[in-house]
């Protein structure tokens, strides 16, 4: 038992001094994308804030519009985008890949330290900002809290995932993803309810609302059921991860 | 350094590869074999060089045909990388590093134990100690170049893919580069520099191999290949005024084998010497009287390498 202990702690701080965990966190941590992402982030904290400064409280028809819109449909996928989409985006863009994978290491320990540094940098910032967002306009308690936070960590986790191979396979990355958020899960997704399956926004919601029914209720129209959301946003985010790893196998550097 | 090949026998095979985008083919059905020393690999710009590396170093993989780096297949193949040291072409780096903090996250992906001693090994190796802890965005195109050759050998490798290393170096940093890479093929190694410049290669290669339109247009000894290509005849085409009394003329030169005039009119013209036959044939036309319109290679490919070996 403590053998397997000293084993994971090596392993864990091997993990941290990773030098693509390093690089990836230097190149992803630039002052005027985190910027940018902080802003896009607090956005429904501060619009939030503003409604109950003149109202005393969130009406009930800001609640839903403000989180399930604003929030679970557009910020979170466009933060996770900014970074996800350049974390192996920007190595193709200015050609440094080549200094990552004429080493000896395999595929999987340069995307491994890639997706960690994406889900690691917007998670937190995602997690805290929809957590506060959501207590304030659903007047919510620590289960909410608990379910916001879980479905946002999936919504992270996933959609890392995507765009990351978004990335990697197109330089026209951010075009296509938001092409998937707003034509697929916002727009296509209304009209044909089978796209939900198919839709990090559904799991997202459905994870949530699954968690908690009663004060978010009004995300009822929006979900699948939680189980299926649940295993759905494994396989994408497996799927996606693998193709990743795959595609780096498969394709010639420039 | 482990199992360094000192018999002579190749360490680098490429075995009738080709390489196409689309319908553009960059590598043409290319076979070679590479031994310990230094090879130079020649060509104008747009030969196939750079192509032909990234296969050699996994960055791509050929359409057709087999690559192996000291018996092992290189896509696909992470660990060969302890083994090989590649220096690609572009000169992109991670701006934010120190030249040695670079040189630094090349060693520890190669997974070296005592990676500061490494390090200096490396960074003395190419005399950059004194501007190591410079950004790596302040250095001059040469002291770039450098720093990178120095995070492609810092493990110590036995073969070294180098792809117009001495590009932005001053004549200066050239021969400190020249020495340096005499000195690492003297313990055995198998260094590959790439360039379009004659005069780099000449200096630094014990063989070259020569590319031209993506095929491999000669291979071996430099002087010999030098030598060969002197020896070939070349095509001209001569366009003038009155091409009987000018083809009578071109007759008389010591460097021309053979004089037809076709069916257009044009004077062709085979010589070995194609460089006074360019000088010799303004001066008759002029002497004779004859209105001089066009000179030019049929040959294009062959003209290139010509004007290549003798003017670069």
């Amino acid at each position: 038992m403590m053998g397997r202990n000293m084993m994971g702690k090596s392993m864990m701080a091997g993990f941290i001094k990773d030098p693509v965990l390093h690089i990836s966190l230097k190149q992803l941590s630039g002052p005027r994308r985190m910027t940018i992402v902080t802003l896009l982030a607090i956005i429904p904290v501060v619009i939030t804030s503003v409604i109950v400064g003149v109202n005393g409280g969130v009406p009930d028809e800001f609640a839903a519009p403000i989180f399930g819109r604003m929030f679970v449909a557009a910020i979170l996928p466009i933060v996770v985008m900014a970074l996800a989409t350049a974390a192996f985006g920007n190595e193709l863009e200015d050609k440094t890949l080549s200094y990552l994978v004429l080493k000896p290491v395999s595929r999987l320990r340069l995307v491994l330290p890639k997706y960690a540094v994406t889900v690691l940098m917007t998670g937190p910032l995602l997690v805290v900002s929809g957590v506060v967002v959501a207590l304030v306009a659903y007047d919510a308690d620590a289960r909410t809290a608990t379910a916001v936070a879980v479905g946002i960590a999936v919504g992270v986790v996933t959609y890392s995932s995507i765009f990351m191979w978004m990335g990697l396979v197109t330089t026209k990355a951010l075009g296509f993803a938001l092409f998937y958020v707003f034509l697929w899960e916002g727009l296509l997704s209304e009209f044909l309810s089978g796209i939900r399956f198919l839709s990090v926004r559904a799991y997202t919601v459905s994870i949530m609302h699954g968690i908690e029914d009663i004060n978010l209720a009004e995300l009822d129209e929006l979900s699948i059921r939680l189980p299926v959301a649940a295993v759905g946003a494994g396989i994408v985010t497996v799927l996606f991860f693998y193709l990743t790893v795959r595609r780096l196998r498969r394709m010639d550097v420039p | 350094m482990t199992d360094r090949d000192a018999n002579g026998t190749p360490t680098i095979r490429v075995d009738s590869v080709s390489k196409w985008f689309g319908n553009v083919v960059a590598v043409n059905d290319v076979s070679l074999e590479i031994r310990p020393g230094i090879t130079g690999l020649l060509g104008p710009n747009g030969a196939g060089k750079t192509t032909l590396l990234h296969m050699i170093n996994g960055l791509s993989a050929p359409s057709e045909g087999e690559i192996t780096v000291l018996g092992e297949p290189v896509r696909n193949n992470p660990g060969i990388y302890n083994r090989l040291g590649v220096m690609a072409e572009h000169e992109a780096v991670y701006g934010f590093f120190t030249g040695r903090a670079f040189v630094e996250f090349s060693a520890r992906l190669y997974g070296l134990n005592d990676v500061p001693a490494m390090v200096d090994k490396a960074i003395k190796a190419v005399n950059m100690a004194d501007a190591q802890n410079r950004p790596l965005g302040e250095y001059s195109r040469g002291m770039r170049q450098r720093m990178r050759l120095a995070a492609s050998m810092v493990h110590d490798p036995e073969v070294m893919l180098l792809d117009e290393p001495l590009s932005g170096t001053d004549p200066r940093q050239r021969i400190e580069f020249s020495e340096l890479l005499a000195e690492l093929a003297k313990d055995g190694r198998t260094i590959v520099v790439s360039s379009h410049i004659l005069e780099e290669v000449e200096t630094l290669a014990d063989s070259i191999l020569l590319m031209i339109s993506g095929k491999l247009a000669a291979a071996g000894d430099y002087r010999a290949i030098r030598a060969k290509l002197d020896e070939r005849p070349y095509t001209v085409s001569v366009g003038c005024s009155e091409p009987r009394r000018m083809a009578a003329a071109l007759v008389g030169l010591d460097e021309v084998d053979s004089v037809t005039v076709d069916a257009e009119g044009r004077v062709i013209v085979l010589s070995k010497n194609v460089s006074v036959l360019q000088l010799a044939v303004p001066k008759l036309a002029q002497d004779a009287g004859i209105r001089l319109e066009r000179v030019e290679p049929l040959d294009d490919s062959l003209e290139s390498v010509f004007g290549y070996l003798v003017d670069a």
